[in-house]
Parts: C-alpha cells; structure tokens; sequence
C-alpha cells in the first residue's frame, strides 16, 4: 500500500487556519513556520501512534484503543493535553451515541403505540 | 467503552470540533508500522491532540519572539530547547547561513577539537552562497 507523499503531509490551509486563530489578529506567520508546523503535525501523529502500539502490544492486544491513546500521551510526556483531550473526548462520545441512537431509530421495527 | 462502530470511515462525518481531516491522519497513522485497524475513537483522539500540539506549539514559539511574527527560527529554538520536543529536533534543525557555518568552523577549527560538541544543531542550507570566500 504505498502512499503518496503529500498523503503524509497534513494541509498547509488547516494548519495556518487553526494557527491564525489562537495568534493574535495580524500576526504574520511566515511560509517556512507554517511548513514547519504542518511537518511537526504529521511528524507527531506518528510519535503518539508509536507510542500508542507500544501500549497496545505490551497489553498483548492487537487493537487500538482511546485508552491507548491517553496512555501514550502521557508516555510521551504530553501530560498537559490529557484533561482537555478527555473532556473532548467524554463530548464526541456522547454525541455519537446519540448520532447511533438518531440512526438506530429509523431502523427499529415501528414501536406498538397503546 | 462505547462500541465502536466499524462502518466506512469516509462516511462518517468529521466530528465539528476538529479542523485537521480525519482521513489524512488515518493515513499517517496507517503508514506505521504494527498498526492494524484504527477505529474512530483513536482517530479522534489522534487527530485533536495533534491539533493541540500544533496550537501548543505554535504559541510558545510565538511568545518565544519579539516582533509580531511567527517565524521557523522560533519554532527551531523551542523544539531544541525542550526535551520533550526531541522527536522534532532532525526535522526542525536550527538555521545558519553558510557564511555563519564557515566561521563556526573556523572558530572550532582555531581553538582545536572540542569532543563533547556533537555539533547536530547546524545546518548551511538556509542561503545560497556562490563562493568559498566571505569577506
């Protein structure tokens, strides 16, 4: 399965965008920063993805879980991500059961109204 | 832990709090070694904390600096200063030009060799410089 290489490269756009919006407004980010951070971004998915298969296999597992991940990130010294990530994490995972639970609603067999 | 569901992930929509595309950092995270599956629920946490990284990082770099930019220069001097950071220290090298680099040389060559430098830090590749000779 061979990829291209800008496969491995995350979007320029959406790093400067979500760059942009953290800075304050007018400052100029110059292209090589914005490189750079797009390089640092896919560079770390794979950190955290090692440090991740890591956990995984020392669990004798074979798949990936969040809890893998939140162990990795703390494996990896990135502590400080872990509280916020989990709040948003505890949010995306309500709002797929209720996504699942909207979708398994049409499928139910019509419910026998008294 | 909720079930995961294992349906196309190109049709799930991407969750509204992320910016990066899901499907790219599966690809990533894919490319490594040893990964089999990756459901959704490590993708969304794979993808928002590189997003965080990325913020985090970009941030301190710009805090680092005195004008109102962000430049590659500050972004190289967080990553060689923090330990945590070390996985980026080959990708992001600090900067010289090359006349910089000729006259660190020379400065080392001068006070003879100093074996606890492992000299990784520089790089002449920022600037094109035609000849050998600087002044």
């Amino acid at each position: 399965m061979a990829e291209k290489l800008e496969d491995l490269n995350l979007p320029l756009t959406v790093v400067t965008r979500i760059v942009k919006e953290v800075l304050p407004d007018g400052v100029a980010i110059s292209k090589e920063a914005r490189t750079g951070l797009a390089k640092a971004a896919s560079v770390f998915v794979l950190y955290v993805t090692s440090a991740a298969t890591n956990i995984v296999k020392s669990n004798k597992k074979k798949t990936m879980t969040g809890q893998d991940v939140l162990e990795a990130i703390k494996d990896i010294e990135f502590d400080r991500f872990v509280e916020p990530l989990s709040e948003a994490f505890e949010q995306y995972k309500a709002h797929m059961i209720a996504k699942k639970s909207l979708a398994g609603k049409r499928k139910k067999k019509p419910m026998k109204l008294k | 832990m909720a079930a995961q569901n294992p349906r196309h992930d190109h049709h799930t929509t991407k969750p509204k709090d992320l910016h990066l595309p899901i499907s790219r950092v599966k690809t990533i995270m894919k490319s490594s070694p040893d990964v089999d599956a990756v459901g959704p629920e490590p993708l969304y946490l794979v993808t928002k904390v590189t997003e965080m990284f990325v913020i985090d990082l970009a941030k301190r770099a710009f805090n680092s600096g005195k004008n109102n930019t962000l430049e590659y220069k500050h972004i190289a001097d967080v990553v060689q200063e923090d330990d945590t950071l070390d996985f980026l220290r080959e990708i992001m090298p600090r900067k010289i030009t090359v006349r910089q680099f000729k006259e660190l040389m020379a400065k080392k060559a001068a006070k003879g060799n100093k074996s606890d430098d492992d000299s990784s830090d520089q790089s002449s590749d920022s600037e094109n410089e035609s000849s050998g000779s600087s002044e």
